[in-house]
């Protein structure tokens, strides 16, 4: 499996990061900087933002590298750092996200038809998902694109699995609403 | 239910990430580690002489040091109970000192006076070899002497409580007082055994020759 030979190599350079080789800080630096980027601009939207996020979270994983136990993969122990960063990054920025109430909406109706996935383009949706409001945004993301289950989301940003379902289903309807908005797609 | 949105992202997945990073960044957290490290080596060198003596590190280390340091403390803190008390029993007889003061402070001088008249007549008397002398009287007078001096004691702590100081204070010097007329009478009474000596000799030298 390529994820274990990944762990293996990515080992070795962990280790050699808690001996505080700078080479190896920057090896993990190249490695994930990109993807961990992405993780923090979509949370935050916001590039400066993201990048000061990036930042704090590399220098507080460097840091605290002792605490790291190989359980998990590297990679997702410093996602959940840069999530964990970014979402507060926000909270502080906004005081209110759109309010994550308890209130379990109904289920929203499916996607309307098959026809319109056609449409659908990785750039459309990319650029719909940033218009999203912050708490629609992040709980979207963090389920569709960082591979986050609802129990997962709903422990990170203090809520309940549930809320994290409804959240979701509401996000995904307003995004669809987004797309298909005449002015959007041009 | 099918999740048709989801599915068509992680078929995409990739294609989503489309953010970098300047790459200046990397610089930027480099020198933030850096400064974070020195921080660190700083407080190492604080709290840390060497790996042997680790602090944090080496327990039975830790254990000796808390060991000797808590016989220390017991030892200071008897030493200077010790020492306190002692310190209590000093100050009681040096407390007396500035309260005689208060109460009569003109008794210091008429102390130093008398004490100085006292000794120089003692040095006079002490000239004189008693046994050569044919007396034997000077026990008598020593005991006298004693005598005097206790009482003296005795009317210095009467001082500190006696509502009447100018009595107490006339009758110490008065003791004093007793005490040089005791030896200025001895001292009498050798001169004049002295001058009849020398006359009896004087005599039977002079009868000598006229013999």
């Amino acid at each position: 499996m390529e994820t274990s030979t990944y762990q293996d190599v990515n080992q070795q350079v962990v280790e050699r990061c808690k001996g505080g080789d700078n080479r190896a800080q920057y090896e993990l630096y190249k490695l994930y900087s990109k993807a961990m980027f992405n993780v923090s601009m979509r949370i935050t939207n916001d590039y400066a933002e993201a990048e000061d996020v990036l930042q704090e979270a590399f220098i507080s994983a460097f840091k605290n590298l002792h605490s790291y136990k190989s359980e998990a993969s590297f990679g997702s122990w410093l996602k959940k750092i840069v999530v964990n960063a970014a979402i507060n990054a926000i909270r502080k920025r906004r005081a209110e996200l759109v309010p994550m109430d308890e209130r379990i909406a109904g289920e929203v109706a499916d996607e309307p038809s098959d026809e319109e996935d056609a449409a659908w383009q990785v750039d459309k949706v990319r650029r719909a998902i940033q218009k999203l409001p912050d708490g629609y945004r992040v709980v979207l993301s963090l389920y569709l694109l960082d591979g986050y289950d609802h129990t997962e989301i709903g422990e990170i940003l203090g809520v309940s699995e549930s809320t994290s379902k409804s959240q979701y289903s509401r996000a995904k309807k307003k995004l669809l609403e987004i797309m298909r908005e005449p002015q959007f797609a041009a | 239910m099918k999740d048709r949105l989801k599915d068509f992202v992680s078929e995409h997945r990739d294609e989503f990430d489309v953010y970098e990073p300047r790459p200046e960044l990397w610089q930027e957290i480099c020198q933030e580690i850096s400064v974070e490290k020195e921080r660190q080596e700083t407080k190492v060198i604080r709290f840390s002489y060497g790996d042997n003596f680790s602090f944090s590190g080496n327990l039975a280390f830790m254990r000796v040091a808390a060991a000797i340091l808590l016989l220390l403390g017991c030892g200071l803190t008897l030493w200077m109970t010790k020492q306190r008390t002692e310190e209590g029993t000093y100050s009681l007889a040096a407390a007396t000192q500035p309260a005689i003061q208060k109460i009569a402070p003109e008794l210091v001088e008429v102390e130093a006076y008398y004490t100085s008249q006292l000794k120089s007549k003692k040095e006079e008397l002490s000239e004189y070899d008693m046994k050569v002398l044919g007396l034997d009287e000077k026990r008598d007078i020593d005991r006298e002497l004693a005598r005097l001096d206790s009482s003296y004691i005795q009317l210095k702590k009467q001082l500190l409580t006696a509502p009447n100081t100018d009595k107490v204070m006339n009758a110490m010097i008065q003791n004093l007082q007793i005490r040089i007329e005791v030896l200025n009478r001895q001292l009498e009474v050798l001169q004049k055994i002295e001058t009849l000596q020398k006359q009896t000799t004087e005599e039977q030298l002079s009868n000598e020759t006229n013999v």
